[in-house]
């Protein structure tokens, strides 16, 4: 089967030119990764491959038939399938196995063969012992897999996937990875995967950029990563970490390859450099590693719980214990990381830090003072302690975005010029122009919404700013502004910000404190270089290591001798520039 | 959490009453509340009312469950009984005040208003707490699908309900998130006039209603995408099929139909 655009052009009714001549074909069978930034055009693109969009110019020939004749859509669209970003809309039916049979039940299958179809769709993607849930009690991973399965019902040559892990934890990306792999080498169905993750990239046959409606690289990730990185910068996307610290290396002059996509690469390729230059050093494993460096002093604590305990559906069988005695101090002034998975008991317990919810044991002291001493002091804290929720840019409402984010301090009853300052420090803060303040914040960017939702906390000027998952599901130079632009109020403002996240690259990259939670508890914490000490403990629970930290682990087994907690690239050179 | 919260009343089982066909238990439940309405004297309700119990074992619920179901509409029930005491202008009067009668065929009335209600729900209850709204769901659609000839969307209707059942509760999670966030903003949900909390409920209502529209719009797209194109032509992987059982049900409701409407007569 063949899939094949020629001079593929789209415009929105806005007049944006989303897709301006794009010729492309696909090897049947093959494992294609599609990357860009936010605007691209690469969605669209998926869009007009299976028939969802009409081409505006060019055309699409799928095995074939073109999409713009109307009798082809749906034999299209039953061999090219797609899978969304986000897992609850795309989820019909309230019982999984159902959910499965639409695909199916659409093309009119006979019901026999429509079970024989579910049963087999759902064991390939791991999810036979769930037919008879409801969606949404199912994890995102879950949900993911089970939209795969709705999908590999219809017997479709060829899948597209839409950035398919932007909403998951590292534990469901690689649940649904494994799966559209297995799907790929089992069934020979062509996966076109649009990703913002360079990893999952790493792993396929081709990679195909995009950039305000072009294709402007396209061939073997091998070939993109070490000789396209000028046109990768450029289209906004970021080279993997192995290849970022190959770069350094040879930008210090040494004579490493520079096409070392995995970790285990990357590592051998730096360890034969090392034994060229007779820096093997079996014997001499340094133990600790790395020290933590300067240390800043940090005064007081401005938050500190103590044996903190909290329970939900307390007298229901679905009662579940998501916080187990937390101990906690987070320094006045620092910028702090909490990471752990998904049900891990982490956003529970930032809800405790404002007093959205009340412990059912334990304390939590605000500036040294019992958060839940009386009505005013608990009022009180969640205007020193903000707090900025997962996907905050849904709870926008105001008609534009200057009230929007007055709205927090307004609630504080604060005077009119106190507001009015304080929206536009708080709009400057979040990276927003003042052009923007008079727009709608529904005609913005999913980006731009996101700042104005932060701004809309930091506006109340609270001593505590948490984030929760600020960067989740933004493109790579949307994650890396949004986090200079907190990085820039930290140091402007001195207040204290505790990000949660579950990337450890994030962590690694702002935090100077690092709260590592399992099973309701706080398991490891301490500065960077002390938490990634424990490497083989964090993977234990199931949280990813920085992937420069899997190199020097690599390394030292190996047997070369470099510290085991590096995590930032610049440290990863010092030591092997020491070595070689 | 809200989003354990029981949708509708079902209660799964795998009794009797939940094996039958829901487009049985549709159409019996029907010829109940005609029945209910034919009565015209004590043996009839007392017929219906032994029906209604003898489900309820047959359906292994606890009698609980249905003074339950009845306490919300206590009051509508208790107000109905009342106003008929007084509409009734024949019969003996046994009390007179002002502008108000009380007859003896106004508390028959009131009495028999009372039952009839009473065992409507019943029946009603019975059947929603034996049958999961998806089910229900397909045999409105099977049961309403002769009305297509004269073009009411039937299969549109029915996707409409599951599609509104699955989605009840993404939505009460989001809501309770939604209200979280803007409480940490300094919302107030809970305290002032009513007036004050209508307004109050603005930063909750419009995000929802925003994602609501969004979901709609993404939902469509992924449907599309999977090659829905109507009911015309589309199949389903769950058949219902009539069992020797559903052949039971509708016999003995028939036989228990002509008892009650030969009970008229008595």
């Amino acid at each position: 089967m063949t899939i094949e655009t020629n001079n593929l052009k789209y415009s929105y009714d806005t007049g944006d030119d989303a897709l301006k001549g794009v010729t492309l074909g696909f090897e049947p069978g093959s494992f294609i990764a599609v990357l860009g930034h936010n605007g691209s055009g690469k969605s669209t693109f998926a869009k007009l491959l299976n028939a969802l969009l009409e081409p505006g110019g060019g055309t699409v020939y799928v095995d074939g038939m073109t999409t713009s004749d109307p009798n082809s859509i749906l034999p299209i669209r039953q061999r090219v399938g797609m899978v969304f970003q986000n897992p609850d809309n795309q989820l019909v039916a309230s019982i999984v196995e159902d959910d499965v049979a639409f695909g199916p039940e659409n093309l009119g299958v006979p019901p026999l063969e429509i079970r024989k179809r579910v049963e087999e769709a759902l064991a390939n993607v791991r999810m036979t012992a769930y037919a008879e849930h409801a969606p949404h009690l199912l994890s995102g991973g879950q949900k993911q897999r089970v939209a795969i399965a709705g999908i590999l019902a219809c017997l479709p040559k060829c899948v597209i996937l839409d950035e398919p892990t932007a909403m998951l934890d590292p534990k469901g990306r690689d649940e649904v990875l494994t799966t559209i792999h297995e799907m790929n080498r089992k069934f020979g169905i062509t996966v076109i995967l649009i990703t913002h993750h360079m990893r999952e990239a790493v792993d396929s046959d081709r990679v195909i950029v995009f950039s305000d409606g072009l294709v402007v690289a396209d061939g073997t990730p091998r070939e993109i990563f070490s000789t396209k990185l000028e046109v990768l910068q450029k289209a906004g996307i970021d080279p993997p970490e192995t290849v970022k610290l190959l770069q350094s290396l040879r930008a210090k002059g040494l004579h490493v390859t520079a096409d070392a996509l995995t970790v285990d690469e990357c590592a051998s390729a730096i360890a034969i450099l090392a034994i060229a230059n007779n820096s093997y050093q079996i014997s001499n494993i340094r133990d600790g590693g790395l020290d933590g460096g300067a240390v800043r002093d940090f005064g007081e604590p401005v938050l500190s719980c103590k044996k903190l305990r909290y329970t939900y559906s307390v007298g229901t069988p679905f009662e579940f214990e998501a916080l187990a005695g937390v101990d906690f101090e987070l320094p006045k002034g620092i910028f702090a990381g909490i990471i752990g998975q998904t049900g891990s008991g982490k956003s529970t317990f930032i809800q405790h830090l404002n007093g959205l919810l009340k412990p059912n044991a334990g304390t939590i002291l605000l500036n040294g003072e019992d958060l839940h001493r009386d009505k005013v002091s608990s009022l009180a804290a969640k205007y020193k302690v903000g707090l900025v929720f997962q996907y905050p840019e849904y709870q926008l409402f105001e008609e534009t975005v200057y009230k929007d984010i007055a709205f927090g301090p307004k609630n504080m009853n604060l005077s009119a010029e106190e507001i009015d300052i304080r929206v536009r420090e708080a709009a400057s803060f979040a990276g927003l122009t003042d052009d923007l303040l008079d727009k709608s914040p529904f005609a913005l960017s999913g980006g731009q919404k996101r700042r104005v939702a932060i701004a809309g906390v930091i506006a109340m000027r609270p001593e505590v700013l948490i984030l929760d998952e600020p960067s989740a599901g933004l493109d790579p130079i949307g994650r890396r502004d949004l986090l200079s632009n907190l990085r820039e109020y930290h140091k402007s403002t001195g207040s204290t910000v505790l990000l949660v996240s579950h990337s450890m690259d994030e962590i690694a990259e702002t935090a100077e404190r690092i709260y590592v939670f399992n099973e309701g508890k706080i398991e490891i914490s301490g500065s960077p270089s002390e938490v990634f000490a424990n490497a083989e403990r964090l993977r234990a629970i199931g949280l990813d290591i920085p992937e420069v930290t899997q190199i020097a682990l690599k390394l030292r087994s190996l047997g070369l001798s470099v510290p085991a907690n590096i995590y930032t690239i610049d440290d990863a050179v010092r030591e092997i520039l020491r070595l070689c | 959490m809200l989003k354990n919260i029981t949708l509708g009343q079902f209660f799964p089982g795998n009794s009797v009453l939940h094996r039958l066909d829901p487009r049985s238990k549709l159409i019996i439940t029907l010829a109940y509340i005609v029945a209910l309405f034919l009565c015209v004297n004590f043996y009839g309700y007392a017929l219906i009312a032994a029906c209604a119990a003898a489900c309820l074992i047959a359906g292994r619920l606890k009698p609980r469950l249905i003074f339950n179901g009845l306490k919300p509409l206590v009051f509508v029930i208790a107000i109905t009984a009342f106003l008929n005491l007084f509409y009734a202008q024949s019969g003996t009067v046994l009390f007179h005040w002002w502008k108000l009668t009380i007859t003896d065929t106004g508390i028959y009335n009131a009495l028999t208003m009372l039952t009839r209600i009473i065992l409507l729900i019943c029946g009603t209850m019975l059947m929603t707490y034996t049958t999961s709204p998806l089910s229900l769901t397909d045999a409105l659609e099977a049961l309403l699908k002769p009305l297509n000839r004269i073009r009411f969307p039937v299969h549109e209707l029915a996707m409409m309900m599951s599609i509104a059942l699955r989605f009840i509760p993404t939505l009460i999670e989001e809501t309770d998130k939604i209200m979280t966030a803007q409480k940490a903003r300094g919302a107030d949900f809970e305290t002032g006039s009513i007036f004050k909390r209508a307004k109050a409920l603005l930063p909750l209502l419009v995000p929802l209603f925003v994602s609501a529209f969004r979901r709609a719009d993404e939902l469509a797209i992924a449907m599309d995408a999977r090659c829905y194109n109507g009911g015309t032509g589309r199949t389903r992987m769950k058949q219902l099929r009539y069992t020797t059982l559903d052949a039971k049900a509708f016999a003995l409701s028939a036989a228990l139909f002509a008892v009650v409407v030969v009970l008229r007569f008595i």
